[in-house]
């Protein structure tokens, strides 16, 4: 085997020429994969990071409370059992934060905007402030009550900066409006689609807003050590809330804001609760990553049909042009398996080098866009929710897309070198 | 005394297009283990395909030809290639060295496609081989690296490597100038006496006919003659024309050989 690695090698330092243009498109096309694994992995690393501490936890444990069969509204009441339920029978879980929920306009002096309204406890938050980058103002003005926390882009919207009054008015299950004048404590960098909707008020406000008692809140984020966990977690969950008395939404994978109107047609009142999973809060929007995903797939299996066809097509010239060796080979006692294995382990050798620095050199383009924090264009960045290119390596996803293209040249490989290892000895010696 | 090689009644038949071509009719031959035997005759009068036959890479198309007690014809081609690999050397006409791989590498080849040997043992075998055919000092140097004469030096250092019972030589001396293919004979009786293998090579050259113990003359694909070395002494007494230069040739004793037609 080592004799044939050998000879395997040296040929293709030998026809440098052919062995450079061959591998080079095997390069490229693993380059280009690697890449667009990378910019998947980094649009996905961002939607998860930006959407378990802005929008959902890992698992999002959120209410519907109807005084009315036909009104709803988001809140848990008395979360602090259901946390108690939460944390004794989930021994995965890392900790959980409530969040008050609404939905308002935002109006300064020179504009309005519609968002919805986000009551958080910043001491309880860990990842929030890491998640969160600051352009002007800081996080611990969020502490102060009558404060919030608004985008850049809404920031530019609403035409206020930090230090600015604004003033929040929502509408109430009975008509009228409730308004609470709030002081801009800081403003963020955007992150996608999330910071269009989305502002940040201490819980205190919300419930100053909604004049709801500080033991309700309108959802619960739970937070697990690994999220590999999330669908036994989720199981567990929902029959420990179940078992505790606690009614429960049948499992709907639809984010908790589209259930709205279905749940006001149904015909019940008091508390239910809403289960759902990270991913399913953000399911309207993960199009883009199996856009994504799509393109990737696509662009990669006309490219590896290119290679694969280039590979035997340079392997039928390799074959032509060593007939006599092979025959000389066969001659001398070569077993065919022995001589189909030499042309395979050729394929392979180069398949493998090529792909190798094909990855190398994708992780590395990869690895200096990411660090050169290349600005998305505003359009772009509602669906990558990030404002600059993120990548990110993801190791099983480029090592499967390494596997997949040497696959694919070697199995191809097999058929011209089939085709040398059934080379009858005297033909092939007698080849011109 | 025991034939390696037994050819009867073998006929060899080639399509072209509409038309058959008889390589080889009715040939039968044995040839007696230790020989060194040339078939000679003209071009396209059958030498490489009864050489071919005799080295199993092609089937006859009747016939029975046995190799070391094997008839070839009861054997499966995986069966074959183990034959050729165990029991026969090759040196080409055009030596068919691997380019790709060290003069050492080339020769120690066939020692890996058997597998049986160490590293050690290989290197000792090797070594000593190539120091026999006088190269030893090339051992790492590729094929496009040596002359015509070094190259066949290490061919015959490669068909002797398995130690083989029979080794084929297709015209070995045709690429080589009249001096050094008659250095590569030498080295080939030389390696005959030596080692005990029986050598069968093709040539129409009539100096190189004359190293060989044995002259089997073929025409037409038809056996038409043979010569073993006493009669060839008294042929060459009535005829000084035809006299034999070498000396190899003075100390070879006469061996056996059946020829029928």
């Amino acid at each position: 085997m080592k004799q044939l690695f050998l000879i395997a090698i040296r040929n293709l330092v030998q026809h440098r020429k052919r062995s450079l243009l061959l591998g080079g498109a095997i390069c490229g096309v693993t380059m280009l994969l690697v890449f667009l694994l990378s910019l998947s992995s980094g649009v996905r690393k961002a939607m998860f990071e930006a959407a378990t501490t802005i929008q959902t936890g890992h698992i999002n444990v959120a209410g519907f409370y109807k005084v009315t069969a036909g009104r709803s509204a988001p809140v848990v009441t008395d979360y602090n059992k259901v946390i108690d339920v939460i944390q004794k029978s989930l021994p995965d879980v890392e900790y959980i934060v409530p969040r008050g929920r609404g939905w308002a306009r935002i109006v300064s002096d020179t504009g309005s905007i519609q968002a919805g309204l986000a009551g958080v406890n910043l001491s309880g938050e860990p990842y929030l402030q890491k998640v969160l980058h600051l352009v002007s103002g800081n996080f611990s003005g969020l502490n102060q009550p009558g404060t919030a926390l608004i985008f850049e882009t809404q920031a530019k919207k609403l035409g206020v900066k930090v230090g600015d009054m604004i003033i929040i008015s929502s509408l109430m299950p009975n008509g009228t409006n409730n308004t609470l004048d709030l002081r801009v404590a800081g403003i963020a960098q955007d992150v996608g689609m999330f910071s269009m909707f989305s502002i940040f008020i201490p819980q205190s406000a919300i419930n100053q807003l909604y004049q709801i008692n500080e033991n309700n809140t309108g959802a619960l984020y739970v937070y697990i050590k690994n999220i590999q966990n999330l669908p036994r977690d989720m199981d567990i969950l929902r029959k420990s809330l179940a078992n505790a008395g606690y009614s429960l939404m049948d499992s709907d994978p639809r984010a908790f804001w589209f259930k709205f109107d279905s749940v006001n047609r149904e015909d019940w009142t008091g508390q239910k609760l809403d289960l759902t999973t990270w991913e399913e809060e953000i399911s309207f929007m993960k199009w883009t990553l199996t856009a994504l995903d799509g393109l990737t797939y696509i662009l990669t299996m006309i490219l590896l049909f290119i290679i694969v066809i280039g590979i035997m097509n340079s392997m039928w010239i390799a074959i032509n042009e060593r007939t006599r060796e092979i025959g000389t080979l066969r001659a001398i006692g070569m077993h065919r398996r022995r001589v189909m294995a030499m042309f395979v382990i050729e394929a392979f050798t180069l398949s493998a080098i090529a792909t190798f620095a094909g990855a190398v050199l994708g992780l590395l383009v990869a690895g200096i866009l990411h660090i050169s924090h290349i600005h998305i264009p505003t359009g772009a960045q509602v669906f990558l929710m990030a404002n600059t290119l993120k990548f990110s390596f993801n190791f099983v996803r480029v090592l499967g897309g390494m596997s997949l293209i040497i696959s694919a040249t070697t199995l191809i490989s097999l058929i011209p070198s089939l085709r040398a290892a059934r080379l009858k000895p005297v033909t092939a010696m007698q080849h011109k | 005394m025991e034939n390696v090689v037994s050819l009867v009644k073998v006929s060899k038949n080639y399509v072209l297009g509409k038309t058959i071509v008889h390589a080889l009719q009715h040939v039968s031959l044995q040839i007696a283990r230790g020989d060194f035997i040339t078939i000679a005759g003209p071009s396209g009068s059958g030498k490489t395909t009864l050489l071919n036959l005799i080295g199993c890479v092609d089937v006859a198309t009747s016939g029975q030809v046995v190799i070391n007690g094997n008839d070839t014809h009861d054997l499966k081609e995986r069966q074959l290639t183990e034959l050729r690999l165990n029991t026969i050397g090759f040196i080409f006409q055009s030596f068919n060295l691997v380019s790709v791989l060290s003069v050492y590498q080339n020769v120690e080849f066939p020692l890996l496609l058997q597998g049986r040997l160490s590293v050690e043992e290989r290197k000792s075998r090797v070594m000593d081989l190539l120091k026999k055919v006088g190269i030893d000092n090339h051992s790492k140097h590729r094929p496009n690296e040596l002359s015509g004469g070094q190259r066949q030096r290490v061919a015959i250092a490669r068909a002797l490597v398995t130690r083989p019972k029979i080794v084929l030589a297709d015209e070995p001396t045709a690429n080589l100038d009249s001096k050094t293919g008659e250095t590569i004979i030498d080295l080939m009786k030389e390696m005959n006496e030596l080692e005990k293998t029986t050598f069968i090579f093709s040539t129409h050259d009539a100096r190189v006919m004359a190293h060989a113990k044995t002259i089997v003359n073929i025409a037409d694909g038809r056996i038409v003659g043979s010569m073993s070395s006493p009669a060839r002494k008294i042929a060459a007494k009535k005829s000084p024309a035809k006299k034999s230069f070498g000396k190899s040739e003075k100390k070879s004793p006469s061996r056996p050989v059946k020829i029928s037609k």
